[in-house]
């Protein structure tokens, strides 16, 4: 690494100012752009200064849409309630589906824990829609179709692998002594996995649960597929909403900084946890 | 090692020694989670079963049993290997420009100053929107009439340039909001893994005053193998099975420019209701990841034991 | 009151047997230390009884009763560990009543009256990654002792502390363990700390007792050589020797030098055999003699309660010796002779390594 030379730090400064504008740039155009009139955004050249207007936030909220053809109802707030509901519902049932299994994978070596975590890890990377299409079928025959279960349950599959391998590596860094220790004072199984595992995984286990619900808020295929106006999160919402407002950019604009900014917060709020999250528990931050 | 062993009701009571050991809480635990395997697992079987069917929707009374012919049929269309052909074009490119620019990143971000850290928390940004709405943003900033995109290009000289409607640059624009969004995810992975490489040889390179390219391709490089590795075939797993930002993009068009092969699938699937074709086309597209995944996960233990310290 | 009885305990892990058929008993208000080399199977044992995991033959019986199958708190067992095992999560004070079942004034004042015993009042309220190595081995103690169980195992408590602290606690944990009526089984890799604290020690060693004796008795009469050789700073110096027996007597060449080794047992000569003699038993002089081995002096190190002489003898085998530090030493090169008295040889079957007499050397206690 050179530390020193001049054309070295000019060099480095510029490749970072250029990475900051290629990365940053898309993410404030959108959000300047969700605060201009049509007529702004339509303007040539585009400008950087004007007077922001809140009418396309409005507009979202109150459902209400204005267009060239008419007044249009829209659900994109129904929308963001569904990607919500169907996130944190994930989950909670992922959390409560897969720590208790993490703590069986950490700490009773059996094959039958063996199969079910690498299966369900190497299924992490199996085309979803191979899964999905069969089951959207099985679906139908079941009554599941379009339901807020059977969404919450296909996104086990993007919830369960991550929940599972990292907390299980949270679980296998606490000493077993620890929890014999707490045994041997009087307490049953249950009392050493709720009072001693579970806190002391904590960390792992939040940072796991914040990872899986941003997973599952920016999935898009699950909910095309399975799921009907009524029941889209804002990731299928968002592209419904483009294909009907036609030219309401503003909105869509406005639509989009709606759609990211819990996500964007949420993985500020867990950057810490991000490496391990994104590498299922392989590299520590 | 194994430990504890519950569920016995009857400590004091049958006097036989060593009793049968009841093993069956680590199966209690596991068991919410061997459901949600099998919820997996019968639809996976399932599409293994079609994709040796013909099948089709809307001819339900033609079903049957046609062992191969799916993929037979495959090898003499040109559809499927225009399908093959620009899945792994994409794939190739995408990875191939993420680790190069994300390896870039990582290296510039390499001194955990306070200021590198601030960069590489903002460069996470684009990887925590999701893909679908990512390209929903693109798509707004190179509308040919307002976007953004199409104005600066237009400052250069370059009219007309259409993006990802017109065939000719549809695969550019798609890998450029790609890139947008998944460089990040090996530059965080790379810049781990350099932090966390030891010092000493890269001091003692340094006290020989040994070239910085022999201490990169000699040095760095090869200790940070590991981590190229695992996060080249992680992106190359997902890249080649990459739906939301094309089908959100152009749906795999225009005309049948972009079409890779989970949009194939699901257009055969919903569009040409013939059942027994998308589930071959998965199957072949399973197999591939498959066996890169397995590679995979051989790499990503290696790196997991070394995170937790028993490597 | 409860006695710990091991019986016949046998547990194997793939190839390894680090429990091969052991059987021990501990009498309430009794110390057993367990020592062993490491790897030999102490912890392993611990962990069977303290039911971590289970033997695969054999019984484990707390107070006449099996506890084989039983859940660990349902034991009667109160343990301390090595890596103090403290719930990091948890203050000191909280740490030491989660062993307790009761009420909370009662839960106070007992936790007062075992961390005043044991010295750590004053760090109650802290955290365990505040304490300092010390005080969380008191913590864990206090922990293991505070619900009075009838078995308390200790694995190698002392392992992690000083050197001035460990020595400290060789001289207090006895008193500290004999307070309640608890079966103790101490496990140490430190014979010094086993010798300081045990009523008897249980010398483990590939998965099987190779003997059960007190302190004073296995270092006198160790049962082999390999015991021999696990007690004892410096260890004890060893030759082959081939004894022959004269008139009642058993006599050996040792370096050239005729050496007396006690009275002969029978008629016959026990055959090829190890000679084993402490350092300490060693008096080495410049006056030549007969049973004298000639030596010459290598290197001296003066360790202030002793000197230990490396010397090497006439045949090329080096040997320590350990003098009183004001007995004359002599310089390095010196040459000098060696002696023993013959009540110090000690003789071991070179086949075997068990040990084959002379039976007299028991001193009195």
């Amino acid at each position: 690494m050179e530390h020193s030379s001049l054309a070295g730090r000019i060099f480095r400064g510029v490749a970072l100012t250029l990475i900051l504008i290629f990365f940053m740039f898309p993410i404030v155009w959108i959000f300047l752009m969700s605060f201009q009139t049509n007529e702004q955004i339509l303007r040539i050249p585009p400008r950087i200064l004007f007077e922001p207007t809140f009418a396309n936030y409005e507009a979202l909220i109150s459902g209400q849409l204005r267009t060239a053809a008419g007044n249009l109802q829209i659900s994109f707030m129904r929308n963001l309630f569904n990607s919500v509901v169907l996130s944190s519902a994930a989950v909670l049932l992922a959390l409560l589906l897969g720590v208790p299994a993490a703590y069986a994978f950490a700490r009773f070596k059996f094959r039958l824990g063996e199969s079910i975590a690498f299966t369900l890890l190497s299924f992490r990377f199996a085309p979803p829609l191979l899964v999905l299409l069969p089951l959207s079928l099985y679906y139908q025959e079941l009554g599941l179709n379009d339901t807020y279960f059977g969404i919450v349950w296909v996104y086990q599959l993007i919830a369960l692998p991550l929940i599972l391998w990292i907390v299980r590596g949270y679980f296998e860094d606490i000493s077993p002594d620890i929890e014999h220790a707490y045994r041997l004072a009087g307490h049953s199984w249950r009392e050493a996995f709720t009072r001693i595992a579970v806190p002391l995984a904590g960390p792992g286990i939040a940072a796991a649960g914040l990872l899986s619900f941003i997973f599952c808020w920016n999935n898009f295929v699950f909910a095309l597929i399975l799921a009907s106006a009524d029941k889209q999160p804002v990731t299928v919402g968002a592209l419904a909403f483009v294909t009907a407002s036609g030219i309401q950019y503003g909105q869509i604009a406005a639509a989009i900084v709606l759609s990211v900014t819990p996500t964007l917060l949420l993985a500020l709020y867990a950057q810490r946890y991000l490496v391990e999250g994104l590498s299922l528990g392989a590299v520590k931050g | 090692m194994s430990m504890v062993q519950l569920l016995q009701t009857n400590a004091q009571a049958a006097p036989a020694k060593p009793r049968p050991r009841v093993r069956l809480l680590p199966y209690l635990l596991s068991l919410p989670a061997l459901l949600v395997c099998v919820a997996i697992l019968v639809p996976f079987v399932t599409a293994a079963v079609y994709s040796l069917q013909r099948y089709r929707l809307n001819l339900p009374y033609l079903r049957g049993f046609i062992g191969a012919g799916n993929y037979i049929d495959f090898l003499s269309d040109p559809a499927f290997w225009n399908t093959f052909r620009i899945s792994i074009t994409y794939t190739a490119v995408t990875v191939v420009l993420e680790l190069l620019l994300g390896l870039g990143i990582a290296l510039l971000l390499r001194r955990p100053t306070r200021f590198h850290n601030a960069v590489s928390i903002m460069l996470l940004l684009p990887l925590m929107t999701a893909p679908a709405i990512a390209a929903l943003m693109w798509k707004l900033m190179t509308n040919p009439s307002f976007g953004i995109l199409s104005y600066l290009v237009g400052l250069f000289g370059v009219t007309d340039f259409k993006w990802a409607s017109d065939p000719s640059s549809a695969l550019f624009t798609v890998v450029l909001v790609d890139v947008w969004v998944y460089t990040p995810f090996i530059m965080i992975l790379l810049l781990a893994g350099l932090r966390s490489l030891p010092r000493q040889p890269f001091e003692a390179a340094a006290l020989d005053g040994v070239p910085a390219s022999f201490v990169f391709f000699r040095i760095t490089l090869p200790m940070l193998a590991p981590y190229i590795i695992t996060a080249s075939l992680f992106r190359l797993l997902d890249s080649i099975q990459q739906f939301d930002i094309i089908y959100a993009m152009t749906q795999g068009g225009p005309g049948d420019r972009l079409m890779v092969f989970q949009v194939q699938a699901y257009l055969e699937f919903f569009q040409y209701t013939n059942v027994g074709r998308s589930a071959a086309l998965l199957m072949i597209l399973w197999l591939i990841t498959n066996i890169l995944s397995n590679i995979f996960i051989k790499n990503w233990l290696r790196l997991r034991a070394r995170a937790h310290g028993h490597a | 009151m409860a006695r710990l009885e091991i019986n016949a305990v046998s547990k194997a892990f793939g190839a390894a047997r680090p429990a091969d058929g052991l059987s021990l008993a501990v009498e309430p208000g009794e110390i057993v230390a367990v020592f062993g080399p490491s790897g030999s199977g102490k912890t392993v044992l611990l962990r069977m009884i303290a039911g971590m995991f289970e033997p695969d033959d054999g019984d484990i019986l707390v107070g006449g009763r099996s506890v084989v199958g039983a859940p660990p708190e349902r034991r009667g067992i109160g343990m301390a560990f090595q890596n103090f095992a403290l719930f990091p999560h948890m203050t000191a004070r909280d740490n030491i009543a989660s062993g307790l079942r009761a009420s909370g004034s009662e839960v106070a004042s007992r936790v007062a009256a075992i961390s005043k015993l044991l010295k750590i009042e004053h760090v109650l309220g802290h955290a365990p990654r505040e304490l300092s190595n010390g005080q969380k081995q008191r913590t864990a103690l206090a922990r293991a002792l505070i619900g009075n169980p009838d078995v308390l195992l200790l694995d190698d408590p002392l392992r992690n502390v000083d050197a001035k602290l460990r020595y400290e606690m060789r001289l207090e944990l006895p008193n500290l363990l004999r307070r309640g009526t608890a079966a103790v089984l101490y496990v140490t890799q430190d014979y010094r700390e086993a010798m300081a604290i045990a009523d008897r020690l249980a010398v483990l060693i590939d998965g099987r007792f190779a003997q059960v004796a007190t302190p004073a008795d296995i270092y006198a009469q160790p049962a082999s050589v390999a015991i021999a050789r696990l007690f004892g700073d410096p260890t004890i110096n060893l030759a082959e020797v081939s004894p022959v027996a004269e008139h009642g007597m058993l006599s050996a060449m040792v370096a050239g030098a005729r050496m007396r080794l006690g009275a002969a047992d029978g008629a016959a000569s026990p055959g090829s055999c190890w000679l084993g003699v402490r350092p300490e038993d060693l008096a080495v002089s410049s006056a030549s003699g007969d049973g004298a081995i000639p030596a010459r002096i290598l290197a001296i190190t003066p360790m202030h309660e002793k000197a230990v002489l490396l010397l090497r003898l006439a045949d090329g085998t080096e040997w320590l010796a350990a003098l009183p530090p004001d007995a004359p030493q002599g310089a390095a090169d010196d040459s000098v002779f060696v002696r023993f008295a013959s009540d110090a040889a000690m003789l071991f079957d070179r086949a075997t390594g068990l040990r084959i007499g002379p039976t007299h050397r028991l001193k009195a206690a």
